[in-house]
Protein backbone atom coordinates (compact mmCIF):
# COMPACT_ATOMS: atom_id res chain seq x y z
CA UNK A 1 0.00 0.00 0.00
CA UNK A 2 1.30 3.18 -0.89
CA UNK A 3 -1.13 6.48 0.39
CA UNK A 4 0.54 9.68 -0.20
CA UNK A 5 0.30 11.98 3.04
CA UNK A 6 -0.33 15.45 1.68
CA UNK A 7 2.03 18.51 2.35
CA UNK A 8 0.85 20.26 5.22
CA UNK A 9 0.08 23.96 4.39
CA UNK A 10 1.68 27.12 5.81
CA UNK A 11 -1.89 28.26 7.62
CA UNK A 12 -4.46 25.82 8.28
CA UNK A 13 -7.37 27.04 5.98
CA UNK A 14 -10.90 26.77 6.41
CA UNK A 15 -12.52 24.31 3.90
CA UNK A 16 -16.40 24.83 2.96
CA UNK A 17 -18.35 22.68 5.46
CA UNK A 18 -17.31 25.66 7.65
CA UNK A 19 -14.86 23.05 9.50
CA UNK A 20 -10.66 23.82 9.72
CA UNK A 21 -9.17 21.76 7.31
CA UNK A 22 -7.72 18.81 7.67
CA UNK A 23 -3.36 19.10 7.38
CA UNK A 24 -1.28 19.47 10.35
CA UNK A 25 0.58 22.68 9.88
CA UNK A 26 4.84 22.79 10.55
CA UNK A 27 3.69 24.40 14.10
CA UNK A 28 3.10 23.83 17.82
CA UNK A 29 0.34 22.19 18.71
CA UNK A 30 -1.45 21.14 22.20
CA UNK A 31 -2.86 17.74 23.78
CA UNK A 32 -6.76 18.58 23.81
CA UNK A 33 -7.57 17.12 27.86
CA UNK A 34 -11.48 17.36 29.24
CA UNK A 35 -10.25 20.09 32.14
CA UNK A 36 -9.56 22.49 28.77
CA UNK A 37 -12.84 21.78 26.12
CA UNK A 38 -14.86 24.74 27.27
CA UNK A 39 -11.91 27.07 27.39
CA UNK A 40 -10.29 26.57 24.04
CA UNK A 41 -13.51 26.24 22.41
CA UNK A 42 -15.09 29.68 23.53
CA UNK A 43 -10.83 31.27 23.77
CA UNK A 44 -9.49 29.70 20.47
CA UNK A 45 -5.74 30.50 21.93
CA UNK A 46 -3.09 30.82 19.11
CA UNK A 47 -1.82 27.10 18.80
CA UNK A 48 -1.58 25.61 15.33
CA UNK A 49 -3.59 22.16 15.91
CA UNK A 50 -4.80 19.70 18.89
CA UNK A 51 -3.90 15.75 19.37
CA UNK A 52 -6.54 13.75 21.45
CA UNK A 53 -6.03 10.10 22.65
CA UNK A 54 -7.89 8.29 20.36
CA UNK A 55 -9.55 6.04 22.76
CA UNK A 56 -10.42 8.55 24.97
CA UNK A 57 -13.68 8.92 21.97
CA UNK A 58 -14.39 5.52 21.64
CA UNK A 59 -18.04 6.24 23.43
CA UNK A 60 -20.84 6.17 21.32
CA UNK A 61 -22.06 9.60 22.05
CA UNK A 62 -21.86 12.43 24.61
CA UNK A 63 -20.30 15.28 25.84
CA UNK A 64 -16.10 14.17 24.95
CA UNK A 65 -17.48 13.78 21.11
CA UNK A 66 -19.89 16.74 21.63
CA UNK A 67 -16.84 18.99 22.80
CA UNK A 68 -14.56 17.54 19.97
CA UNK A 69 -16.87 18.71 17.62
CA UNK A 70 -16.99 21.84 18.39
CA UNK A 71 -12.72 22.36 18.75
CA UNK A 72 -12.34 20.75 15.41
CA UNK A 73 -14.31 23.43 13.82
CA UNK A 74 -11.44 25.43 14.87
CA UNK A 75 -8.09 22.91 14.48
CA UNK A 76 -6.69 20.62 12.51
CA UNK A 77 -7.08 17.59 14.48
CA UNK A 78 -4.43 14.52 15.04
CA UNK A 79 -5.69 11.26 16.44
CA UNK A 80 -3.01 9.17 18.73
CA UNK A 81 -3.55 6.22 20.11
CA UNK A 82 -2.56 4.36 23.33
CA UNK A 83 -4.49 0.69 23.11
CA UNK A 84 -4.44 -0.99 19.99
CA UNK A 85 -1.07 -2.87 21.17
CA UNK A 86 0.39 -3.40 17.66
CA UNK A 87 3.43 -5.25 18.82
CA UNK A 88 1.44 -7.87 20.75
CA UNK A 89 1.00 -11.30 19.11
CA UNK A 90 -2.44 -11.71 20.12
CA UNK A 91 -4.69 -11.15 17.30
CA UNK A 92 -5.30 -7.71 15.92
CA UNK A 93 -8.02 -5.92 18.27
CA UNK A 94 -10.84 -5.92 15.29
CA UNK A 95 -13.50 -4.06 17.16
CA UNK A 96 -10.43 -1.16 18.24
CA UNK A 97 -9.98 -1.17 15.26
CA UNK A 98 -13.30 -0.75 13.98
CA UNK A 99 -13.88 2.29 16.74
CA UNK A 100 -11.09 3.68 15.03
CA UNK A 101 -11.91 4.05 11.41
CA UNK A 102 -15.09 5.51 12.41
CA UNK A 103 -13.22 8.13 14.37
CA UNK A 104 -11.21 8.61 11.26
CA UNK A 105 -14.11 8.93 9.09
CA UNK A 106 -16.07 11.32 11.64
CA UNK A 107 -13.23 13.88 12.23
CA UNK A 108 -11.01 13.72 9.29
CA UNK A 109 -7.81 14.17 11.43
CA UNK A 110 -4.86 15.51 9.49
CA UNK A 111 -2.30 12.06 11.02
CA UNK A 112 -3.11 9.43 12.79
CA UNK A 113 -0.20 7.82 14.99
CA UNK A 114 0.19 5.17 17.35
CA UNK A 115 3.34 3.31 19.52
CA UNK A 116 5.77 1.14 18.10
CA UNK A 117 4.77 -1.47 21.25
CA UNK A 118 3.03 -4.19 22.71
CA UNK A 119 -0.05 -3.77 25.45
CA UNK A 120 -1.21 -6.58 25.51
CA UNK A 121 -0.96 -10.96 25.66
CA UNK A 122 -3.50 -13.73 25.91
CA UNK A 123 -6.54 -11.20 26.17
CA UNK A 124 -5.30 -9.14 29.10
CA UNK A 125 -4.57 -5.45 28.38
CA UNK A 126 -2.04 -4.03 30.71
CA UNK A 127 -2.51 -0.27 29.55
CA UNK A 128 1.08 0.33 28.84
CA UNK A 129 3.53 1.09 26.58
CA UNK A 130 6.18 -2.22 26.59
CA UNK A 131 9.24 -2.71 24.53
CA UNK A 132 9.25 -4.95 22.03
CA UNK A 133 12.30 -7.33 21.86
CA UNK A 134 14.30 -5.99 18.77
CA UNK A 135 15.09 -8.96 16.93
CA UNK A 136 14.23 -9.88 13.26
CA UNK A 137 11.33 -11.75 14.89
CA UNK A 138 9.57 -8.94 16.23
CA UNK A 139 10.45 -6.74 13.19
CA UNK A 140 8.71 -8.91 10.62
CA UNK A 141 5.70 -9.17 12.78
CA UNK A 142 4.76 -5.36 13.84
CA UNK A 143 6.17 -4.41 10.12
CA UNK A 144 3.02 -7.12 9.37
CA UNK A 145 1.00 -5.64 11.63
CA UNK A 146 1.27 -2.32 10.42
CA UNK A 147 0.54 -2.83 6.87
CA UNK A 148 -2.65 -4.47 7.53
CA UNK A 149 -3.57 -1.69 9.78
CA UNK A 150 -2.77 0.63 7.24
CA UNK A 151 -5.09 -1.18 4.98
CA UNK A 152 -7.83 -1.59 7.12
CA UNK A 153 -7.56 2.01 7.55
CA UNK A 154 -6.76 2.95 3.95
CA UNK A 155 -4.18 5.46 5.34
CA UNK A 156 -0.46 5.65 6.48
CA UNK A 157 -0.69 5.47 9.92
CA UNK A 158 2.60 7.38 12.06
CA UNK A 159 5.02 5.47 15.03
CA UNK A 160 6.12 6.32 17.91
CA UNK A 161 8.90 5.63 19.60
CA UNK A 162 8.88 4.76 23.40
CA UNK A 163 10.49 5.96 26.49
CA UNK A 164 11.38 2.28 28.30
CA UNK A 165 12.65 1.02 31.51
CA UNK A 166 14.74 -2.22 30.53
CA UNK A 167 16.22 -3.72 27.40
CA UNK A 168 16.19 -7.24 26.79
CA UNK A 169 19.46 -9.53 26.57
CA UNK A 170 17.82 -11.18 23.45
CA UNK A 171 17.43 -7.85 21.06
CA UNK A 172 19.86 -7.55 18.38
CA UNK A 173 19.20 -4.54 16.51
CA UNK A 174 19.44 -1.07 18.34
CA UNK A 175 16.10 0.33 19.11
CA UNK A 176 16.79 3.66 16.28
CA UNK A 177 17.76 1.06 13.49
CA UNK A 178 14.92 -1.12 14.50
CA UNK A 179 12.53 2.10 14.35
CA UNK A 180 13.73 3.03 11.07
CA UNK A 181 13.42 -0.38 9.43
CA UNK A 182 9.80 -0.62 10.42
CA UNK A 183 8.44 2.27 8.91
CA UNK A 184 10.74 1.57 5.88
CA UNK A 185 9.28 -1.93 5.34
CA UNK A 186 6.22 -1.36 6.31
CA UNK A 187 5.48 2.06 4.81
CA UNK A 188 4.91 3.93 7.57
CA UNK A 189 5.97 7.75 8.66
CA UNK A 190 7.68 8.39 12.41
CA UNK A 191 6.25 10.50 15.51
CA UNK A 192 9.60 11.28 16.90
CA UNK A 193 9.15 11.74 20.83
CA UNK A 194 12.19 13.68 21.75
CA UNK A 195 11.43 13.22 25.03
CA UNK A 196 11.23 9.29 25.01
CA UNK A 197 14.40 9.58 22.95
CA UNK A 198 16.26 11.81 25.51
CA UNK A 199 14.68 9.57 28.55
CA UNK A 200 15.87 6.18 27.36
CA UNK A 201 19.04 7.31 26.70
CA UNK A 202 19.67 8.40 30.13
CA UNK A 203 18.27 5.34 31.00
CA UNK A 204 20.48 2.47 28.53
CA UNK A 205 22.87 5.58 28.19
CA UNK A 206 22.93 5.97 24.94
CA UNK A 207 23.94 8.76 22.84
CA UNK A 208 20.83 10.36 21.88
CA UNK A 209 22.23 12.09 18.96
CA UNK A 210 22.96 8.78 17.44
CA UNK A 211 19.49 7.88 17.66
CA UNK A 212 18.26 11.13 15.72
CA UNK A 213 20.82 10.38 12.91
CA UNK A 214 19.71 6.82 12.46
CA UNK A 215 16.26 8.38 12.14
CA UNK A 216 15.33 9.27 7.74
CA UNK A 217 14.21 12.52 7.89
CA UNK A 218 11.48 12.41 5.25
CA UNK A 219 9.61 9.84 7.48
CA UNK A 220 9.09 12.13 10.58
CA UNK A 221 5.39 14.12 10.63
CA UNK A 222 5.37 15.00 13.34
CA UNK A 223 7.57 15.49 16.96
CA UNK A 224 6.37 14.90 20.41
CA UNK A 225 7.36 17.19 23.76
CA UNK A 226 6.76 16.22 26.87
CA UNK A 227 8.22 16.32 31.06
CA UNK A 228 9.55 13.51 32.85
CA UNK A 229 9.66 12.90 36.57
CA UNK A 230 13.21 11.15 38.33
CA UNK A 231 12.55 8.18 40.32
CA UNK A 232 15.27 7.40 42.63
CA UNK A 233 16.28 4.04 43.86
CA UNK A 234 18.78 2.79 46.33
CA UNK A 235 20.98 2.07 43.11
CA UNK A 236 20.30 5.34 40.82
CA UNK A 237 18.21 7.24 39.10
CA UNK A 238 15.33 6.28 36.53
CA UNK A 239 13.34 8.77 34.12
CA UNK A 240 10.22 8.17 33.47
CA UNK A 241 8.10 9.70 30.83
CA UNK A 242 5.27 10.82 33.24
CA UNK A 243 3.83 14.06 30.99
CA UNK A 244 3.48 15.83 34.05
CA UNK A 245 6.07 18.87 33.60
CA UNK A 246 7.24 21.60 31.72
CA UNK A 247 10.15 20.02 28.63
CA UNK A 248 13.27 19.78 30.15
CA UNK A 249 15.76 22.20 29.65
CA UNK A 250 18.11 19.15 27.92
CA UNK A 251 15.26 18.18 25.84
CA UNK A 252 14.92 21.43 24.70
CA UNK A 253 18.70 21.11 23.74
CA UNK A 254 17.62 17.51 21.97
CA UNK A 255 15.07 18.71 19.97
CA UNK A 256 16.54 22.15 18.34
CA UNK A 257 19.01 19.38 17.20
CA UNK A 258 16.49 17.33 15.68
CA UNK A 259 14.71 19.80 13.69
CA UNK A 260 18.32 21.32 12.18
CA UNK A 261 18.17 17.37 11.07
CA UNK A 262 14.51 16.74 9.93
CA UNK A 263 13.14 20.47 9.04
CA UNK A 264 10.26 22.01 10.31
CA UNK A 265 7.84 19.22 12.04
CA UNK A 266 4.62 19.47 13.22
CA UNK A 267 5.30 19.48 17.64
CA UNK A 268 2.82 18.74 19.90
CA UNK A 269 3.12 19.12 23.59
CA UNK A 270 1.86 16.69 25.56
CA UNK A 271 0.64 16.74 29.09
CA UNK A 272 -1.22 13.55 30.74
CA UNK A 273 -0.93 13.91 34.60
CA UNK A 274 -1.77 16.81 36.64
CA UNK A 275 -2.79 19.07 34.00
CA UNK A 276 -1.94 22.52 34.46
CA UNK A 277 -3.69 25.62 33.12
CA UNK A 278 -4.18 26.09 29.41
CA UNK A 279 -1.58 28.86 29.87
CA UNK A 280 1.17 27.42 30.48
CA UNK A 281 0.51 24.31 27.31
CA UNK A 282 0.71 27.55 25.28
CA UNK A 283 3.55 29.05 26.52
CA UNK A 284 5.15 25.54 25.86
CA UNK A 285 3.85 25.64 22.15
CA UNK A 286 4.72 28.89 21.45
CA UNK A 287 8.60 27.97 22.98
CA UNK A 288 8.58 25.24 20.28
CA UNK A 289 6.70 27.77 17.83
CA UNK A 290 10.16 30.01 18.05
CA UNK A 291 12.18 27.00 17.72
CA UNK A 292 10.17 26.06 14.35
CA UNK A 293 10.42 29.56 13.41
CA UNK A 294 14.55 29.95 13.87
CA UNK A 295 15.02 26.78 11.72
CA UNK A 296 12.78 28.68 8.67
CA UNK A 297 14.96 31.63 9.31
CA UNK A 298 18.34 29.44 9.25
CA UNK A 299 16.81 27.54 5.86
CA UNK A 300 15.76 30.67 4.21
CA UNK B 1 16.02 -17.76 21.41
CA UNK B 2 12.92 -17.14 23.57
CA UNK B 3 9.86 -16.43 21.38
CA UNK B 4 7.97 -13.12 21.20
CA UNK B 5 5.02 -14.34 22.05
CA UNK B 6 6.50 -15.99 24.99
CA UNK B 7 8.55 -12.91 26.45
CA UNK B 8 5.33 -11.08 26.40
CA UNK B 9 3.60 -13.77 27.85
CA UNK B 10 6.12 -13.79 31.03
CA UNK B 11 6.31 -9.99 30.70
CA UNK B 12 2.66 -9.65 31.49
CA UNK B 13 2.63 -12.65 33.77
CA UNK B 14 5.76 -10.90 35.97
CA UNK B 15 3.44 -7.72 36.37
CA UNK B 16 0.52 -9.48 37.70
CA UNK B 17 1.78 -12.09 39.40
CA UNK B 18 4.81 -11.78 41.88
CA UNK B 19 5.77 -15.78 41.30
CA UNK B 20 8.99 -16.19 39.58
CA UNK B 21 8.22 -16.45 35.91
CA UNK B 22 11.49 -16.79 34.25
CA UNK B 23 11.46 -13.63 32.85
CA UNK B 24 14.41 -11.79 34.56
CA UNK B 25 16.43 -13.32 33.06
CA UNK B 26 16.04 -11.71 29.57
CA UNK B 27 16.59 -8.03 31.29
CA UNK B 28 20.08 -6.57 30.30
CA UNK B 29 21.90 -5.88 33.51
CA UNK B 30 23.17 -3.13 34.71
CA UNK B 31 22.77 -0.82 37.67
CA UNK B 32 19.67 -2.16 38.79
CA UNK B 33 18.94 -5.35 40.36
CA UNK B 34 16.33 -7.28 37.21
CA UNK B 35 13.58 -7.09 39.82
CA UNK B 36 13.74 -3.26 39.75
CA UNK B 37 12.76 -3.02 36.22
CA UNK B 38 10.08 -5.20 36.30
CA UNK B 39 9.02 -3.36 39.62
CA UNK B 40 9.13 -0.19 37.26
CA UNK B 41 6.95 -1.36 34.88
CA UNK B 42 4.31 -2.92 37.86
CA UNK B 43 4.01 0.41 39.04
CA UNK B 44 3.69 1.42 35.97
CA UNK B 45 0.77 -0.77 35.13
CA UNK B 46 -1.54 -0.34 38.34
CA UNK B 47 -0.82 3.55 39.02
CA UNK B 48 -2.39 3.54 35.23
CA UNK B 49 -5.24 1.37 35.98
CA UNK B 50 -5.87 2.31 39.68
CA UNK B 51 -6.48 6.06 38.10
CA UNK B 52 -8.77 4.76 35.29
CA UNK B 53 -10.90 2.83 38.14
CA UNK B 54 -10.71 6.20 40.41
CA UNK B 55 -11.90 7.92 37.39
CA UNK B 56 -15.04 6.13 37.16
CA UNK B 57 -15.59 5.38 40.73
CA UNK B 58 -15.13 9.07 42.57
CA UNK B 59 -17.60 8.49 44.93
CA UNK B 60 -16.28 5.05 45.83
CA UNK B 61 -12.48 6.39 46.16
CA UNK B 62 -14.05 9.16 48.75
CA UNK B 63 -16.40 7.00 50.78
CA UNK B 64 -13.46 4.69 51.67
CA UNK B 65 -10.32 7.16 50.75
CA UNK B 66 -7.64 7.02 48.39
CA UNK B 67 -5.59 4.58 50.55
CA UNK B 68 -7.95 1.89 50.58
CA UNK B 69 -9.06 2.29 46.76
CA UNK B 70 -5.53 1.39 46.10
CA UNK B 71 -5.53 -1.52 48.74
CA UNK B 72 -8.38 -2.96 46.79
CA UNK B 73 -7.53 -1.89 42.98
CA UNK B 74 -4.44 -3.95 43.38
CA UNK B 75 -6.30 -6.88 44.32
CA UNK B 76 -8.96 -6.27 41.65
CA UNK B 77 -6.97 -5.31 38.47
CA UNK B 78 -4.92 -8.91 39.10
CA UNK B 79 -8.63 -10.73 39.12
CA UNK B 80 -10.48 -8.78 36.29
CA UNK B 81 -7.33 -7.05 33.69
CA UNK B 82 -8.68 -5.07 30.82
CA UNK B 83 -9.80 -6.85 28.23
CA UNK B 84 -9.53 -4.50 25.49
CA UNK B 85 -7.44 -1.46 24.77
CA UNK B 86 -10.35 1.03 25.38
CA UNK B 87 -9.93 1.95 29.29
CA UNK B 88 -13.72 2.94 28.94
CA UNK B 89 -14.81 -1.09 29.05
CA UNK B 90 -12.21 -1.68 32.48
CA UNK B 91 -14.08 -1.85 35.48
CA UNK B 92 -17.30 -3.32 35.28
CA UNK B 93 -17.26 -6.09 37.94
CA UNK B 94 -15.99 -3.64 40.65
CA UNK B 95 -19.55 -3.32 42.25
CA UNK B 96 -19.30 -6.98 42.40
CA UNK B 97 -15.67 -7.32 43.07
CA UNK B 98 -16.18 -4.92 46.53
CA UNK B 99 -19.68 -6.62 47.37
CA UNK B 100 -17.31 -10.23 48.14
CA UNK B 101 -14.13 -8.22 49.55
CA UNK B 102 -14.07 -8.60 52.69
CA UNK B 103 -11.99 -5.66 54.01
CA UNK B 104 -15.34 -3.61 52.66
CA UNK B 105 -17.94 -5.78 53.59
CA UNK B 106 -18.87 -3.76 56.67
CA UNK B 107 -19.93 -1.04 54.19
CA UNK B 108 -22.91 -2.71 53.15
CA UNK B 109 -23.60 0.12 50.65
CA UNK B 110 -20.18 0.49 48.87
CA UNK B 111 -21.30 -1.85 46.33
CA UNK B 112 -24.55 -0.11 45.60
CA UNK B 113 -22.62 3.56 45.35
CA UNK B 114 -20.32 1.30 42.80
CA UNK B 115 -23.46 0.38 40.51
CA UNK B 116 -25.02 3.49 40.17
CA UNK B 117 -21.06 5.25 39.32
CA UNK B 118 -20.91 2.11 36.48
CA UNK B 119 -24.25 3.05 35.29
CA UNK B 120 -23.50 7.18 35.24
CA UNK B 121 -20.11 6.27 33.11
CA UNK B 122 -22.16 3.76 30.32
CA UNK B 123 -24.78 6.51 30.14
CA UNK B 124 -22.25 9.30 29.74
CA UNK B 125 -20.46 7.41 27.16
CA UNK B 126 -23.65 5.90 25.78
CA UNK B 127 -25.44 6.73 21.90
CA UNK B 128 -27.87 8.98 21.34
CA UNK B 129 -31.22 8.36 20.37
CA UNK B 130 -33.93 11.00 19.18
CA UNK B 131 -37.41 10.86 21.13
CA UNK B 132 -40.78 9.64 20.20
CA UNK B 133 -43.08 11.45 18.27
CA UNK B 134 -46.28 12.10 19.99
CA UNK B 135 -48.01 10.96 16.77
CA UNK B 136 -46.31 7.27 17.04
CA UNK B 137 -48.28 7.38 20.30
CA UNK B 138 -51.83 9.02 19.13
CA UNK B 139 -51.96 6.52 15.93
CA UNK B 140 -52.10 3.61 18.31
CA UNK B 141 -55.37 2.27 18.36
CA UNK B 142 -56.59 2.12 22.08
CA UNK B 143 -57.68 -1.08 22.05
CA UNK B 144 -54.38 -1.92 21.40
CA UNK B 145 -52.54 -0.24 24.18
CA UNK B 146 -52.08 -3.49 26.34
CA UNK B 147 -50.27 -5.02 23.64
CA UNK B 148 -47.37 -2.45 22.77
CA UNK B 149 -43.59 -2.30 23.80
CA UNK B 150 -41.29 0.58 24.65
CA UNK B 151 -37.45 0.68 23.93
CA UNK B 152 -36.04 2.93 26.92
CA UNK B 153 -33.42 5.78 25.66
CA UNK B 154 -30.09 3.35 25.23
CA UNK B 155 -28.02 6.08 27.12
CA UNK B 156 -30.25 4.82 30.76
CA UNK B 157 -30.12 2.54 33.45
CA UNK B 158 -32.13 1.46 35.88
CA UNK B 159 -30.75 0.24 39.70
CA UNK B 160 -32.33 0.33 43.11
CA UNK B 161 -31.05 -0.24 46.20
CA UNK B 162 -31.51 -1.14 49.81
CA UNK B 163 -29.65 2.27 50.47
CA UNK B 164 -29.62 6.10 50.16
CA UNK B 165 -27.54 5.55 47.26
CA UNK B 166 -28.55 9.24 45.56
CA UNK B 167 -27.90 10.77 48.89
CA UNK B 168 -24.68 9.32 49.53
CA UNK B 169 -23.89 10.47 45.47
CA UNK B 170 -24.86 14.13 46.27
CA UNK B 171 -23.07 14.59 49.75
CA UNK B 172 -19.50 13.96 47.69
CA UNK B 173 -20.53 15.72 44.84
CA UNK B 174 -16.83 17.87 44.42
CA UNK B 175 -18.34 21.05 45.64
CA UNK B 176 -20.96 20.19 47.57
CA UNK B 177 -21.95 22.18 50.39
CA UNK B 178 -24.15 21.96 53.14
CA UNK B 179 -25.40 18.99 55.88
CA UNK B 180 -22.91 15.80 54.36
CA UNK B 181 -24.75 13.14 56.94
CA UNK B 182 -26.30 10.32 55.64
CA UNK B 183 -28.66 8.54 57.13
CA UNK B 184 -28.42 4.94 56.48
CA UNK B 185 -32.01 4.33 57.87
CA UNK B 186 -33.79 6.20 55.93
CA UNK B 187 -34.13 3.58 53.61
CA UNK B 188 -33.61 2.73 49.99
CA UNK B 189 -34.25 4.34 46.44
CA UNK B 190 -34.91 3.49 42.65
CA UNK B 191 -33.01 5.40 39.96
CA UNK B 192 -33.30 6.04 36.60
CA UNK B 193 -29.97 7.06 35.10
CA UNK B 194 -30.16 8.94 31.91
CA UNK B 195 -28.35 11.40 29.83
CA UNK B 196 -30.69 14.27 27.93
CA UNK B 197 -28.28 15.69 25.23
CA UNK B 198 -24.87 15.65 27.16
CA UNK B 199 -26.03 15.75 30.64
CA UNK B 200 -26.74 12.75 32.90
CA UNK B 201 -29.20 12.68 35.25
CA UNK B 202 -30.34 11.16 38.03
CA UNK B 203 -33.42 10.82 38.64
CA UNK B 204 -35.52 9.13 42.12
CA UNK B 205 -38.16 7.24 40.50
CA UNK B 206 -41.57 6.10 42.26
CA UNK B 207 -42.09 2.64 42.95
CA UNK B 208 -44.40 2.21 40.58
CA UNK B 209 -42.57 4.06 37.99
CA UNK B 210 -39.58 2.01 38.67
CA UNK B 211 -41.96 -0.83 38.13
CA UNK B 212 -43.50 0.12 34.97
CA UNK B 213 -39.96 0.97 33.62
CA UNK B 214 -37.64 -2.05 34.45
CA UNK B 215 -41.03 -4.13 33.12
CA UNK B 216 -40.84 -2.29 29.93
CA UNK B 217 -36.99 -2.87 29.63
CA UNK B 218 -37.23 -6.09 30.09
CA UNK B 219 -38.83 -6.53 26.84
CA UNK B 220 -42.85 -6.86 28.23
CA UNK B 221 -45.61 -5.65 27.30
CA UNK B 222 -47.65 -2.20 28.17
CA UNK B 223 -50.22 -4.03 30.39
CA UNK B 224 -47.63 -6.46 32.11
CA UNK B 225 -46.07 -3.40 32.95
CA UNK B 226 -48.90 -1.15 34.45
CA UNK B 227 -49.76 -4.91 36.54
CA UNK B 228 -46.17 -4.89 37.64
CA UNK B 229 -46.78 -0.90 38.59
CA UNK B 230 -49.86 -1.45 40.49
CA UNK B 231 -49.12 -4.43 42.51
CA UNK B 232 -46.00 -1.95 43.79
CA UNK B 233 -47.78 1.10 43.97
CA UNK B 234 -51.33 0.83 44.03
CA UNK B 235 -52.24 4.50 43.35
CA UNK B 236 -49.86 5.25 40.70
CA UNK B 237 -50.89 7.63 37.85
CA UNK B 238 -50.19 5.30 34.85
CA UNK B 239 -50.95 7.63 32.08
CA UNK B 240 -49.44 10.61 33.50
CA UNK B 241 -46.22 8.72 33.98
CA UNK B 242 -46.26 7.22 30.55
CA UNK B 243 -46.47 10.83 29.13
CA UNK B 244 -43.61 12.53 31.12
CA UNK B 245 -41.56 8.97 29.91
CA UNK B 246 -42.22 9.51 26.59
CA UNK B 247 -41.90 13.57 26.40
CA UNK B 248 -38.53 13.69 28.19
CA UNK B 249 -37.39 10.82 26.05
CA UNK B 250 -36.85 7.88 28.76
CA UNK B 251 -39.05 5.84 26.09
CA UNK B 252 -37.91 6.54 22.51
CA UNK B 253 -39.37 4.21 21.06
CA UNK B 254 -42.44 1.50 20.38
CA UNK B 255 -43.59 -1.61 18.71
CA UNK B 256 -46.32 -4.14 19.19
Amino acid sequence: MNVPTPAAPARPGTSDSGRCAAPIPARAGIGLRAQHYKEVIENRPPIGWLEVHSENYFGESGAPLYYLEQARRHYPLSLHGVGLSLGSTDELNWSHLHKLKALIARFEPGLVSEHLCWSSVNGRYLNDLLPLPYTEEALSHVTDRIRRVQDFLGRRILIENLSSYLQYTHSTIPEWEFIAEVARKSDCDILLDVNNVYVSSVNHRFDPQRYLEAIPPSKVREIHLAGYTVNRYPEGEVLIDSHGARVFDDVWVLYRQAVKQLGAVPTLIEWDTDIPALDVLVDEAHKADRVLEEIRDLVA
Amino acid sequence: MISLREIQTRFADSIFAKEDTGFEKYIVPGAFPPERHVQIYRNNVFAGLTDALQDVYPVVTRLVGEGFLKYAADTFIRRHPPRGGNLHDFGGEFAEFLAGFPPAVKLEYLPDVARLEWAYHRVFHGPDHAPLKQEALTAVPAGRYGELKFALHPASRLLSSDYPILRIWQVNQPGYQGDDTVDLSEGGVSLLVVRRDITVEIQPLSKGEFALLQTLAAGKTFESACTAALSAEPDFDLTGSLRRHVQNATLVDLHF
